[in-house]
């Protein structure tokens, strides 16, 4: 069996608070493990601990207690961050550098030998579609157009684990559909993918797994599937269907015992509707 | 080139850039060069006197100036990058937080080192203008003196203006500014904010150029226990004898400035700075980001 990309054993953070005899307990015993090529969602309202456990998975924080494996590796290595790409929320990056100039930094930091740096930018500005912006100062840049910037930095070292803290917060549907599409396309290239959301719907569209995190506690955890489907249940959805045969179908069903429970037209999502209506604007 | 330099020297760019950018870089750099220009008009004594006094305030803008350059700019470092959450994506690199304070570190000195010698060769400049004015008015006045009288009055001229004992006053700026610098990042490794920092440094700024007065006025009011030697002993790395740097006084004084004693200052500086730095980097590897 191969290594886990993310392990957490009995992982507990807790903050004193400065001046008071008291302490914030952000995490309590988290165990977590996310297998290699797995697009893991963390979900859970605001100061429910997402973010403390992101920074603890990509070592910016010390556990107060637990430990933590990436690939296999303790994550207080300094090295084990060599697979790993981070986008931070709201992330935001020096505001005087373009585009181009952040890759080169990043890709510096993160060891792209001298002579691959001009070629993996390009490559990264491509896949996130800034190829049009690259020598634009980042202070220029829209919210959705940090955000791709702020994820291309996290690709520049190509990591194996991409770990991404509410990457679709604060963009509009087209932004956040792009995100979306990226991160397809990432776990397709075999990536493994950890992120942070409280928006529901586009977990459920990219996770393969989520976890439910809420006071620090990890209260449930599973594939969509097995959390979501209804076991007693079964949904079937015809295309060109006859009246007649929706009729006979009904009868059949009534004969077996079965219950019809509803009998609706599928619809497809606001979000997918806004984006047919808007199509894919420029940034 | 090693993968730790590169990041090292990729985040000392970035500060340098970062830092050249702040407003009150400009504002400071603009101001100590309108003073080191203006030093000469300021001086208008005598010959001599004119071109010692010019030294005496240019010298003192370059040092004032380097010093609060150091503080302020220094300051700012690392609460903005932690308030802006850059700290968070180039953390998550493969990057030490040594060498993400060594690179700090290295902007910095190499923003003070671009900033003392812009206003070294503008207090430079200036003072070999009026050296060549005082040669020239002297030559003129002293037309019917004797050839020796004339010899001496330039001599007086050259010495009031010798270059290389400049170069080593300002020198010593730089190092006063950088020692500065580590102490500054040293302050900010564990305040909660700048405005701290920056208050703790003009307390330790002020301790720093009176406390050889104070050390010496002691020294030789009484005989030292070994507990007030450890105590001066304390105070002085705490506070670091800025006065130590300032060779203005020792150059207006027409004092040498040995080799021994220039070797000296860059030890002790290079002992400062260390010191200085190894302590912020234990604090800020235990800070919580």
């Amino acid at each position: 069996m191969s290594e886990a990309a993310v392990r957490l054993d009995n992982v507990s953070k807790v903050f004193p608070v400065p001046l008071r005899r008291r302490v914030n307990v952000a995490l309590r015993d988290l165990n977590l493990e996310i297998a290699p090529g797995e697009v893991y969602g963390l979900l859970g309202p605001n100061g429910s601990g997402k973010s403390t456990t992101l920074k603890i998975i990509v070592g910016l924080v010390a556990p107060t207690r637990g430990r933590v494996t990436i690939f296999g590796r303790e994550n207080s290595v300094v090295a084990t961050r060599r697979d790993i790409g981070f986008l931070p929320e709201n992330a935001y990056f020096h505001k005087f550098l373009s585009g181009e100039e952040t890759l080169r930094f990043h890709a510096k930091l993160g060891g792209v030998p001298a002579g691959g740096i001009a070629s993996r930018a390009n490559e990264l500005l491509e896949t996130v579609g800034l190829t049009h912006a690259r020598h634009a100062r980042l202070g220029t840049y829209s919210k959705g157009m940090l955000q791709r910037i702020g994820l291309a930095q996290a690709l520049i070292h190509k990591p194996k684990l991409l770990v991404l803290d509410e990457p679709t917060a604060a963009l509009d549907p087209a932004g956040s559909h792009d995100i979306q599409n990226l991160i397809t396309s990432l776990k397709r290239e075999g990536a493994t993918v950890l992120l942070s959301s409280h928006l529901l719907t586009q977990v459920q569209e990219v996770c393969d797994r989520v976890g439910i995190l809420h006071r620090g506690k990890l209260l449930r955890q599973g594939r969509l599937g097995d959390l979501l489907g209804v076991a007693n249940q079964t949904e079937l959805v015809l295309e060109n269907a006859p009246a007649e045969l929706l009729a006979e179908i009904e009868r059949e069903i009534e004969a077996s015992g079965a219950r019809l429970i509803a009998r609706r037209q599928p619809q497809s999502s606001l979000e997918q509707f806004f984006l047919n209506v808007t199509g894919q604007p420029d940034e | 080139m090693s993968a730790a330099l590169t990041r090292i020297f990729a985040i000392a760019r970035i500060t340098f850039i970062e830092m050249a950018r702040l407003r009150v870089f400009y504002v400071l750099v603009l101001f100590a060069l309108a003073l080191v220009l203006g030093s000469s008009f300021l001086a208008r004594i005598s010959f001599q006197q004119e071109l010692q006094v010019t030294e005496d305030i240019a010298l003192g803008a370059v040092n004032f100036f380097l010093s609060l350059l150091a503080i302020l700019i220094t300051a700012q470092l690392l609460p903005r990058d932690m308030e802006d959450r850059v700290i968070y994506s180039v953390l998550a690199k493969p990057v030490t937080r040594f060498e993400y304070m060594l690179g700090k570190f290295l902007g910095v000195v190499a923003l003070l080192s671009v900033s003392a010698i812009a206003m070294s060769l503008l207090c430079v400049a200036i003072i070999h203008l009026r050296e060549q004015t005082a040669i020239r008015e002297t030559m003129a006045q002293m037309a019917q003196s004797t050839p020796a009288d004339r010899a001496a009055a330039l001599r007086g001229v050259y010495e009031a203006g010798a270059m290389n004992r400049l170069s080593a006053a300002l020198a010593a700026a730089l190092a006063k500014g950088i020692i500065l610098a580590a102490l500054t990042l040293c302050v900010s490794s564990f305040a909660t904010s700048s405005v701290f920092t920056i208050s703790a440094m003009a307390m330790i700024y002020l301790v720093g150029n009176l406390e050889s007065v104070a050390r010496d006025y002691w020294l030789h009011q009484q005989v030292p226990s070994v507990l007030a030697r450890a105590f001066l002993a304390v105070v002085t790395f705490v506070f670091p004898d800025l006065q130590a740097f300032n060779l203005t006084d020792q150059l207006f004084a027409g004092a040498v400035l040995s080799s021994d004693l220039l070797l000296r200052l860059a030890g002790l500086a290079a002992v400062y700075t260390a010191s200085y730095l190894l302590i912020a980097m234990a604090f800020f590897s235990q800070r919580e980001l």
